[in-house]
């Protein structure tokens, strides 16, 4: 048990500094977000959009840009050739759990500079519970980064990388991305914490749900 | 029967439908017995 | 040979019966059926359209049981099954979107306005989409089949969460509310025997397109292993 957990850093360390030496992702991913942005702020132009609109933008701005950044994460591996390395240090478990900690990270990052440019700039959107849309936005997180942490290991082993991983990850993080948004509404509409329990039930089951069946299955997708 | 069916037009898409599934059913027979003819050579 | 007639048979009269026999305000004939306002004639799709969403939830189902025992027992067998039940699941999801979608122009004035149930079979149409793009950009059958049947446990275990979501989105439509009404049925025995019958004949034609379907592949894999 603690062999894997130190193995689980292990990984988590060693991906952590190889994206700090190149910056790869993180460097491409801010510019993402700030392209999309600024597409979606001319197109707003001097309109008034209500803000629940713009609380379904802003998931569209975070889920395509989860889609671009995390498909690297077991890619590069197979591209560097690095998977026989790493099928002899570790066990399959703390592989995933090492991914999946280092997605996190970045997701995180990429999200909060994701949120607090789209509440600087957006002018209609104003969050009047923040505990909601707080509490959304790190459930949302955990949970996405769950649902494509699993199909980036699939998607590693497919040939058309990059194309197809929107592609399976879009139903599987659907009920995710309805649920977020939904609560994200309840958030700018100043509805009471209580009101978005619901959302919350549904955000943290799925994310268990989906957490539990990954830890079942990745063994059998790291094998092929 | 020409005048029941131009006043009764479901009855005509009845016919057609009926058609259809005759059509995809003596398909599906066809097909079925050239499998088992199939799988006899594949035996041998 | 007999069996396989009689199927024919079978579905040959519930079109008939589907189709021609009358729909009156107060039943009084056994081949009356009932009238439901609001749908009238249109009710009839009941009989060939929800079949077709059985079956395709059906196929689902059975991919993924294939796809488990595939899994476990890596019998390249079971990837066959399970491919080919998907890909007959595809064709029914088509069928019975289209033929919903049509039927929902001229009752609810549009094609397409996210019901929970139109919702949910878009979603199914999504998921088998996204089985078929993955199966055809990964070579190697093995890793084909152990990574679609993976593919196809996460789509399918994400699926029930939006019998909890969608009800907070939009309000229903589907007339399923309507023709089961506070848990009363509002069909009558005819209606109900038809429909029933329907159900159980698209099914039993469901499998046999299945059977047919598999020995096809098995036919051609057993070539592929001779040509090796």
């Amino acid at each position: 048990m603690r062999e894997s957990l130190a193995a689980t850093l292990t990984i988590f360390k060693k991906d952590l500094r190889s994206e700090m030496r190149t910056r790869y992702a993180l460097n491409a991913l801010l510019m993402f977000v700030i392209t999309t942005l600024s597409i979606i702020l001319f197109s707003i132009g001097n309109e008034n959009v209500s803000p629940e609109l713009l609380s379904g933008v802003l998931w569209i701005i975070i889920f395509f840009s989860t889609m671009s950044g995390l498909s690297r994460t077991f890619v590069s591996e197979e591209e560097r050739g690095t998977v026989m390395t790493l099928h002899l240090i570790a066990k399959p478990l703390s592989i995933y759990f090492g991914k999946l900690l280092f997605n996190l990270l970045l997701l995180g990052g990429l999200n909060i500079f994701t949120v607090l440019l789209y509440l600087l700039f957006v002018s209609g959107f104003t969050v009047l519970n923040y505990s909601i849309f707080v509490t959304t936005i790190i459930l949302g997180t955990l949970g996405l980064a769950s649902g494509s942490t699993i199909i980036a290991a699939i998607i590693a082993k497919a040939n058309t990388k990059g194309t197809l991983y929107p592609v399976l990850s879009f139903p599987i993080l659907l009920p995710l991305l309805l649920t977020v948004i939904n609560a994200t509404k309840l958030s700018v509409s100043g509805a009471q914490f209580s009101e978005s329990f619901g959302e919350f039930q549904i955000l943290i089951s799925y994310l268990v749900v989906l957490t539990a069946i990954s830890f079942l299955l990745f063994e059998y997708i790291w094998k092929e | 029967m020409y005048e029941f069916l131009s006043q009764n037009a479901l009855y005509i898409v009845l016919l057609i439908v009926l058609i259809g599934w005759v059509g995809i059913f003596s398909y599906l027979l066809r097909l079925d017995k050239k499998m088992t003819k199939l799988e006899k050579m594949f035996k041998e | 040979m007999l069996l396989k007639l009689l199927l024919g048979l079978w579905l040959t009269l519930i079109i008939i019966a589907g189709f021609s026999f009358p729909i009156t305000e107060t039943p009084t004939n056994w081949y009356d059926l009932p009238f439901v306002p609001g749908l009238e004639d249109k009710a009839r799709i009941i009989f060939f359209h929800v079949p077709m969403a059985w079956v395709t939830t059906l196929a689902f189902i059975i991919s993924l049981i294939y796809g488990i025992k595939y899994l476990a027992k890596k019998e390249i067998d079971h990837d066959l099954i399970s491919s080919s039940s998907a890909g007959l699941g595809l064709m029914f999801c088509i069928l019975a979107t289209v033929t919903g979608s049509l039927w929902a122009k001229f009752t609810w004035g549009s094609f397409w306005n996210w019901d929970p149930r139109e919702t949910s079979i878009f979603v199914l149409l999504l998921i088998y989409g996204a089985y078929f793009a993955l199966r055809s950009a990964i070579e190697g059958e093995e890793k084909k089949a152990t990574l679609s049947a993976v593919y196809a446990i996460i789509a399918g275990i994400t699926v029930p969460f939006f019998i909890f979501i969608m009800p907070r989105i939009v309000e229903g439509l589907h007339p399923n509310e309507a023709i089961v009404s506070k848990g009363k049925i509002s069909m009558n025995r005819t209606m109900l025997v038809i429909f029933l019958s329907s159900l159980s004949g698209f099914t039993a034609l469901f499998f046999w397109i299945l059977n047919l379907r598999v020995r096809t592949e098995r036919l051609e894999h057993k070539q592929s292993l001779k040509g090796d």
